[in-house]
């Protein structure tokens, strides 16, 4: 089997580890490191129920190899919360807005939302309207909320957000 | 109210789910999430043909690749399981058996050929690319045309004529009506393939106890008991030694209710291997192979007189049901779209006849609201009729609607009417749009060469229906078990057969427990999805039940342990037990709060000294009660949308929707517009741009989401919903509203295009999807 080794930090733990050089970052992520709450809807880019943050950029795990993310920083759902199992600022806004049903598409959503919050500290232009929240939320696919609620959670965490 | 700690006025109040925390962190166990120790991963090789017979299978190489565990043909599955039968003692029905992997002929696309075992799954797909299937190609049958056409190819020796079933019924002097009318209307539909795609795949862990002889079967299913009792039979397993597990659900939307031949197949695996197994399908396999939903024909003629009044109708309905039944039996679908077609009109005579023929395709299956079409064809002939007497669509439908005044009714169809609302949601929802202002803004934009469009819409929704609703489909009602326990510390565990995947049925049956009991929210934990557990029910989650059936069961048997405890409570405070009152867990003597016992201490000495408890009160704190719907009923919608067409580019853009709904007494707002807004939305994307496309040779031409396109937030427009919440002297009088968006959307968005179309003299929508480029062809811009 061709493997590598790589050096990785998720969720601000860093390890170097040897996967095989086709494993997908989310099968790495899901399987060797136990970090199930990435979901994999799609596995070919459209649904992004597998979205990370990646050197704080937001990415779909299921398009990358875990080789590439050799040196890089990743965040997935599980590391948002607090220690003691509080809720980051995102996850309340959506858990305020009864955002979500099945939940399967929750943590794309969640890390994709967590990514604007980011934008908007850092002082980039984020949406304003809800036409515009609804054409970032363009790359997540939720089949059960109708999105509505959605919107209403990120709007809610981006007027949570200080500039 | 997060956290709700609340001790009563739970029902009503938009209470924050308790499954959010565990889905908001990603904490959730979904199918895929499960990782057993020694576990092992399935793939399944798929046909490349829609029909073909298979001519030769070479495993060798797949079996030789290293980290391969078993390689399963056809004829290897076979050999340790029964073959799959939905066969129904329905007369007429022709409901052929077929292997859980195809060892003999192929009839669609994406039917499992060969199963590969392996350490991972990345190896499973490896083998499965070293597998050599040859295949005789046999002619296709790729419509319900093709397939009735004389001289067809038959895809089974069982089903003549590929004729599933065919049935036609009389309702009343169908002759009579058509003699007395002043005008006939004729209308028709084909309605596509699409198909319910769940964000999460099918798929499933199967465990193998050889010590015990014990199966787990950990699945994404709708109906963990029926899974279990056709599993038993299919795998020759005995069903004592059967468990199944539900946990976390990505989704399901009436795709889940059936057992497929993969259960089958990964679970005999995992028994001949001795340990677990997984499955979990792809997007691509999804797409292709899990069925499809909705692909039907109508054709419709009303008789009316001159004023829009209905007199008879006549249906025919060609429904395409792919290659294989799955449960349930194709002649529920059509049961249920002959007995509901009437919808909330009144009507004196009605001819429903069906065919349901064989094709290779996938399977049709149920998608929220399997009946739809009916409120598709019968809402679209309303404006038609409109149009035809010169009369608006609000008053041919206000003419026809059967009001509160006229209830109890019966429908021409034999089924009950009491306490339905269709006619008072419209009224409001007539009300609320202003059409004369519809029409003056309409025509301004036509000046400025802008085409606008409305469209109106009314049903009713069997959520959970009637007795006499369902003896006319031909499928049972079945009351609704619930096991309730107060435990020894006086918090409550409740045990339903439901299979909640979205529904909030923790939050939802909690909130009556809490509220009947008199216990904080956050001590009430609802337990589901475990046949160890639950109480048997044969539908799990499904047809929009729960708001009801759950409920009531888990209302009973609150009210019951409550008389229990305030029975042993009057003992123990030396008051009637009329009395008493509990909060917060704590039963105390109304008005004298210091006269109090903790429910705590009462569920103590129950389980611990029942012997030492005051004589003559019933100690037994866990129970099973039964709630037989007290003669279900309906929920009810009317649905309004405006819409503008480019004339250019041919895309709809849905400017406004606007829902009136009444499903009773709503238990949690949010819930409720949870599921209006998702199912409106999921009836948009069906009719604008999913598409589960075949060609005419059975390939399937949507196998990916750059092919099946699902609505994303900005094709979805913000939803506006108003209440009415009509109140019932029954127990329980809160309905279901899961699938009702999804059944009447498309009614009301195709009535605005039709609207449009009509402005600009154009000919009214025949089929869908309506895509851009068949909008165009609509509108003439381009050929068709």
């Amino acid at each position: 089997m061709n493997t590598r080794e790589i050096t990785v930090t998720v969720n601000g733990r860093t390890r170097t580890v040897t996967v095989d050089v086709r494993r997908t970052l989310a099968d790495f992520l899901r399987e060797d490191l136990g970090l199930t709450g990435t979901h994999l809807g799609c596995e070919h880019g459209v649904c992004g129920a597998c979205t990370v943050v990646i050197d704080g950029a937001t990415a779909r795990s299921c398009l990358q190899l875990a080789v590439q993310s050799d040196g890089h920083e990743i965040t997935t759902v599980e590391g948002l919360g607090g220690p003691n199992g509080e809720l980051h600022p995102v996850q309340q806004a959506l858990y305020d807005s009864h955002a979500f049903q099945c939940g399967f598409c929750t943590p794309g959503f969640v890390m994709t939302t967590y990514g604007m919050v980011a934008e908007k500290a850092a002082g980039r232009p984020t949406p304003c309207s809800r036409a515009e929240i609804r054409e970032e939320l363009s790359g997540n696919i939720c089949r059960c909320s109708g999105y509505q609620a959605i919107v209403d959670g990120v709007e809610r965490a981006l007027a949570g957000t200080e500039q | 109210m997060a956290g709700g700690s609340a001790i009563s006025g739970l029902v009503g109040a938009r209470i924050h789910r308790k499954e959010d925390r565990t889905i908001l962190t990603g904490a959730g166990r979904y199918v895929d999430d499960v990782n057993e120790r020694g576990m092992l991963h399935c793939h399944f090789l798929r046909s490349t043909v829609a029909h073909g017979r298979i001519t030769g299978i070479d495993v060798e190489a797949a079996r030789q690749l290293e980290g391969v565990v078993r390689v399963f043909t056809g004829a290897d599955m076979s050999a340790i399981t029964e073959d799959l039968s939905f066969a129904q003692p329905i007369p007429g029905l022709h409901s052929p058996s077929y292997p859980a992997i195809a060892h003999d002929v192929v009839r669609y696309v994406g039917e499992p050929v060969a199963m590969v075992v392996a350490e991972s799954r990345y190896i499973a797909e490896d083998a499965a690319g070293l597998i050599e299937v040859e295949y005789d190609v046999l002619d296709v049958v790729a419509s319900t045309t093709a397939g009735l056409a004389e001289g067809a190819p038959q895809l089974f020796p069982d089903v003549p004529g590929n004729v599933v079933h065919a049935d036609e019924q009389l309702f009343g002097d169908i002759e009579a009506a058509f003699a007395q009318a002043d005008h006939v209307v004729t209308d028709r539909i084909d309605q596509h393939r699409w198909a319910p795609v769940p964000m999460e795949c099918r798929g499933g862990v199967a465990t193998f106890d050889r010590a015990t002889g014990q199966l787990t079967y950990e699945a994404s299913t709708q109906t963990t008991h029926t899974l279990r009792f056709l599993l038993a039979g299919w795998i020759r397993h005995p069903i004592h030694q059967i468990r199944v597990i539900a946990n976390n659900i990505g989704g399901a939307f009436g795709l889940k209710f059936s057992i497929y031949r993969e259960d089958v197949a990964l679970c005999a695996a995992a028994k001949l291997l001795g340990g677990p197994v997984k499955w979990v399908e792809d997007r691509t396999e999804h797409l292709v192979a899990a069925g499809h939903a909705r692909e039907e024909q109508l054709t419709l003629e009303a008789a009316v007189k001159d004023d829009g009044t209905l007199l008879g109708l006549r249906v025919t309905m060609l429904l395409d049901a792919g290659a294989y039944p799955i449960n349930p039996p194709a002649t529920v679908y059509t049961g249920i779209v002959r007995t509901t077609l009437p919808g909330p009109y009144k009507l004196p005579a009605y001819q429903f006849s069906h065919k349901i023929v064989a094709t290779n395709k996938a399977s049709y299956i149920s998608l929220r609201g399997p009946w739809a079409v009916e409120t598709l064809v019968r809402e679209r002939l309303m404006d038609k009729i409109a149009a035809t007497c010169g009369i608006s669509p609000v008053e041919v439908r206000t003419r026809n609607l059967v009001t509160l005044e006229d209830q109890p009714t019966k429908m021409i169809t034999n089924v009950t009417l009491e306490n339905v609302t269709a006619a008072e949601t419209f009224a409001r929802l007539a009300e609320l749009v202003d059409l004369p202002a519809v029409r003056r803004e309409q025509e301004a934009a036509r000046a400025e060469g802008r085409l606008l469009g409305f469209g109106m819409g009314t049903f009713i929704e069997p959520a959970p229906g009637t007795p006499d609703f369902w003896a006319a489909v031909g499928f049972p009602f079945g009351a609704e078990p619930a096991r309730i326990r107060i435990e020894i510390d006086g918090k409550v565990t409740a045990f339903t057969p439901q299979v909640p995947h979205g529904q909030s049925h923790e939050t939802t049956l909690a909130q009556l427990i809490g509220d009947e009991m008199g216990v904080g929210f956050d001590d009430i934990r609802v337990v589901y999805g475990d046949t160890d557990a639950t109480p048997f029910s044969m539908i799990g989650t499904g047809g929009s039940r729960a708001a009801t059936m759950a409920s009531g069961a888990v209302v009973y048997g609150s009210r019951e342990l409550r008389r229990r405890i305030l029975d042993i409570a009057s003992h123990l405070l030396e008051a009637n037990a009329d009395d008493l009152e509990i909060v917060d867990g704590v039963v105390s003597v109304k008005g004298a709060p210091g006269a109090s016992v903790p429910m705590s201490q009462i569920a103590m000495g129950c389980w611990l000294a029942p012997d030492q408890m005051p004589a003559g009160t019933n100690t037994d704190l866990e129970i099973v009660a039964t709630y037989d719907g007290e003669g279900g009923g309906f929920s009810q919608a009317s649905h309004a949308c405006w819409i503008e067409i480019d004339q250019e580019t041919g895309k709809i853009e849905i400017k406004r929707f606007l829902v009136v709904e009444d499903c009773g007494k709503m238990i949690n707002p949010a819930v409720v517009e949870g599921q209006v807004i998702g199912g409106v939305a999921m009836g948009i994307g069906g009719m604008l741009l999913e598409h589960s496309a075949y060609d005419e040779d059975g390939q399937p031409q949507s196998a990916t989401f750059l092919d099946y396109l699902m609505p994303s937030a900005p094709e979805i427009p913000e939803i506006e919903i108003e209440h009415l919440e009509f109140e019932s002297d029954k127990v329980v009088g809160s309905r279901g509203v899961g699938e009702g968006g999804t059944v009447l959307a498309p009614a009301a968005l195709l009535n605005a295009v039709d609207d449009a179309l009509a402005q600009v003299g154009r000919g009214r929508v025949t089929a869908t999807p309506l895509t851009p480029s068949r909008v165009l062809e609509l509108l003439g811009v381009i050929e068709a």
